[in-house]
């Protein structure tokens, strides 16, 4: 893939996507999952995996997967941000497959990948604690060895889908350092308390781990080598999904614009709106931009990857607030409404800009990454 | 025979080591000055791949680069006549831009009344047996005092609405009866002019296209700018040796930070990288901008670029300007790196302004792209005779 065009081949598989979401993940279906614990359904989920053989896209065949790139993983994200589907895309696919495929842990993966490929393992990274610092002081939690078994106790916050995660991949301090354990979630001493959220299409929960049996992944003390990469893909990851959801936002306002009449024209027609969509329309393509050149970067192994990443992370979350805020501001009293969906897209985007860090942390985080 | 061979057998006929006008005359009736411009106008109708190649052909043969004229000013002036224009015209104009006897034009398109609402220009130009007699008032001119011709929008008929009354002609800038005057600007530069035009007579073969189709004649010639324009918006790749962009783009920044001792102030590295941020996806949307021109022959994004770049400059500048505190309160050109940022503070404007407002863009922009509706306009339709000039209000009730 070079930058800034998709090939015949992705343009398909994008409709094929369009078309996935837009039935299994339309407004009416959102609604209804959103208001269940959670927030999605394992047959969808694995019909998602097995017909779209989206799950396993980027793992490779060894492991079960499609073996594709993260190219093509790429557009699945940006799609399914356009509907707001609620699929555990990114605590599984995103978070839990990089963990595993980046730790170098070969049983580990032979064990895990091809369930969450096959979409029958949910899986997530029990990346943060109370703090909500999304960095390496986020993880307090000890790990404690007795013989040859570890054992965890303490409590992971901000859990994505740490309710419904079949394995939880839980990062706790080691003699040697951050470490990244695999925890079966329904394990004694496992306790998961669904959050109460303000995007109810993101379900999150806290995760208290009292004794609970950990096995380790990869090796003792690279837990935070391996969660950096993470990150990185995680923010190149949810960037795209901010893009598409951006995209949608628009599409909703510029549908207002042409349909609402008041003082006898479209208020579409009213320069006070129009510059302000002109502007959500710049937004909207630059987060692409971002987005579409962060993923370039992985797919390429570039080394400006990690810098596109925070770039891309930073970028998307406040085009995706800007483009849903403005979404509702277009749409006037209605755009209050429970019933009218902006809301939805504009706690999704909320949710996303704290998510992994917001844009201040990535800006932050670029000017280490030039070296100044 | 391939077009290597041609160029280069070519070349070893006719170069002789001297770049005057008589060879770049034969440069002209060969096609080799607008190889991409077809047959009947100067050219060989190649592709512009192809055009690229014969600059590389007669440059690595020691000869000059055959379509540097063009690429100056020629293609900007040329091609609405390439397109548009008489086979008289084109003979009369075209061979003048290719071979350097008119190495500059300028554009003369906004008048004082109208600079927004450029169809609602006032120049009026009245046939006269086989010539137009003009009056009226140009500004904004880039160059026009070094230009040897310019396009010229004047309106031919006033009992039709604004748009279907206009022509585009060349004018020899030696013409009797044009006046250039500089603008000094808000900077105490002078890079603009007017230009007065007073019984200017311009020969009635001198219009390109048909009378009171100038409107659109006009889009011809922008296209060929707003092109201009997204090569510059294009560039990404690194040179070698360089760091990439994403690394690199904002050294200025960083470098006026560091000078200033500020280089470790958070707020101060938050407004580097949000500028940052803006300048790379500003290059990323032109890049996406060319590919997507390269493929489907347009682009959405091509228009987005001028936008987005007022605040890159605006927050840049003004950025830059903080950074060097009490300095900014002086603006003597001895100190030059400090006289440079109050310098391009001011110039940042002409980003915003120029080339049509970012007002006037983003209606282009909602309409256009987004497909908005046009807002109300009171002129719409109605014979220009009629409508309100654009300038200054007064109160018709008093």
């Amino acid at each position: 893939m070079a930058f800034g065009v998709f090939t015949e081949e992705q343009v398909e598989f994008r409709k094929i996507a369009r078309d996935f979401f837009e039935t299994k993940s339309s407004e009416k279906e959102v609604r209804r999952l959103m208001a269940t614990e959670d927030g999605f359904e394992r047959a969808t989920w694995q019909q998602f995996a097995q017909e779209l053989g989206a799950v396993g896209i980027a793992i490779p065949e060894e492991y079960g997967g499609q073996g594709f790139t993260w190219a093509e993983l790429g557009i699945i994200l940006e799609e399914a941000g356009r509907t707001l589907f609620g699929g555990p895309l990114l605590s599984t696919v995103v978070l839990a497959a990089t963990a595993l495929l980046e730790s170098g842990d070969e049983a580990a993966k032979q064990k895990y990948l091809p369930g969450i490929a096959a979409g029958e393992t949910v899986a997530t990274v029990a990346l943060t604690e109370e703090s909500g610092k999304w960095d390496e002081s986020g993880i307090t939690t000890p790990a404690t060895k007795s013989g040859d078994a570890w054992t965890i106790s303490g409590a992971k916050h901000f859990v994505l889908d740490g309710a419904t995660a079949d394995l939880l991949i839980v990062p706790a301090r080691t003699e040697a350092g951050v470490s990244l354990f695999a925890v079966d979630g329904t394990a004694a001493g496992v306790t998961r308390t669904p959050s109460i959220t303000l995007d109810q299409t993101r379900k999150l929960a806290v995760v208290t781990l009292d004794g609970a049996p950990a096995k380790l992944i990869g090796q003792d003390g690279a837990g935070w080598e391996i969660l950096q990469r993470v990150y990185d893909v995680a923010a190149t990851a949810l960037a795209l999904e901010q893009a598409g959801g951006a995209q949608a936002a628009l599409d909703m306002s510029v549908a207002y614009l042409k349909a609402r009449v008041q003082f006898g024209q479209q208020i579409g027609a009213f320069q006070a709106l129009k510059h302000m969509a002109a502007d959500v329309l710049i937004e909207v393509e630059s987060a692409k931009s971002a987005a579409y050149y962060a993923l370039d970067a992985l797919v390429e192994g570039s080394e400006e990857f990690p810098l596109a990443a925070s770039l891309a992370k930073a970028y998307c979350s406040e085009a995706y607030v800007t483009a849903a805020h403005q979404n509702i501001q277009f749409h006037g009293g209605m755009g209050f409404t429970w019933e009218v969906p902006a809301h939805l897209y504009y706690k999704r985007a909320r949710s996303s800009e704290v998510l992994f860090g917001d844009a201040d942390y990535h800006r932050s985080a670029m000017a280490t990454r030039m070296g100044i | 025979m391939s077009l290597e061979d041609d160029a280069r057998d070519w070349i070893a006929a006719n170069w002789k080591g001297v770049d005057d006008l008589d060879y770049r005359n034969k440069v002209v009736e060969a096609g080799w000055a607008a190889p991409d411009w077809p047959v009947d106008a100067y050219g060989k109708g190649l592709s512009a791949a192809e055009a690229r190649l014969v600059s590389k052909l007669f440059t690595a043969a020691g000869a000059p680069d055959p379509v540097r004229n063009k690429a100056n000013f020629g293609a900007l002036m040329g091609n609405p006549i390439v397109e548009k224009g008489s086979d008289a015209l084109k003979r009369k104009v075209l061979p003048k831009l290719l071979n350097g006897e008119w190495e500059r034009g300028c554009l003369l398109y906004s008048e004082p009344g109208n600079g927004s609402d450029l169809a609602g220009l006032q120049t009026k130009a009245e046939r006269d047996g086989d010539e137009y007699v003009v009056n009226g008032q140009k500004i904004w001119t880039t160059g026009g005092h070094l230009a040897q011709m310019a396009l010229l929008l004047a309106r031919t008929n006033w009992d039709v609405p604004k748009h279907e009354g206009i022509s585009l002609f060349v004018l020899d800038m030696k013409t009797p009866g044009i006046e250039v005057r500089p603008i000094k600007q808000m900077t105490g530069e002078q890079d603009f002019n007017e230009v007065f035009l007073t019984d200017v007579r311009v020969p009635a073969e001198n219009i390109i296209g048909a009378e009171n189709e100038g409107w659109k004649v006009l889009q011809i010639a922008l296209k060929e700018e707003r092109r201009m324009m997204g090569i510059e918006l294009g560039r990404r790749d690194a040179q070698p040796g360089e760091r990439p962009a994403i690394f690199s783009m904002s050294d200025d920044l960083i470098e006026a930070a560091r000078s200033a001792g500020r280089l470790d102030d958070e707020a101060i590295r938050q407004e580097i990288m949000k500028n940052h941020s803006w300048r790379m996806v500003n290059q990323w949307n032109g890049t996406r901008a060319m590919r997507e021109l390269q493929s489907s022959g347009g682009s959405s994004l091509a228009s987005l670029g001028k936008l987005a770049k007022s605040r890159i400059l605006h927050q840049g500048w003004a950025l830059r300007f903080k950074l060097i505190g009490a300095k900014g309160l002086l603006y003597d050109p001895a100190d030059k790196a400090n006289y440079e940022v109050d310098n391009q503070l001011m110039w940042a404007f002409i980003n915003s302004i120029g080339g049509g407002s970012d007002q006037i863009q983003r209606n282009i922009i909602s309409e256009r792209i987004l497909g908005l509706p046009k807002g109300h306009e009171a002129d719409r339709g109605i014979p220009f005779r009629d409508v309100r000039k654009g300038g200054t209000f007064t109160d018709e009730k008093k």
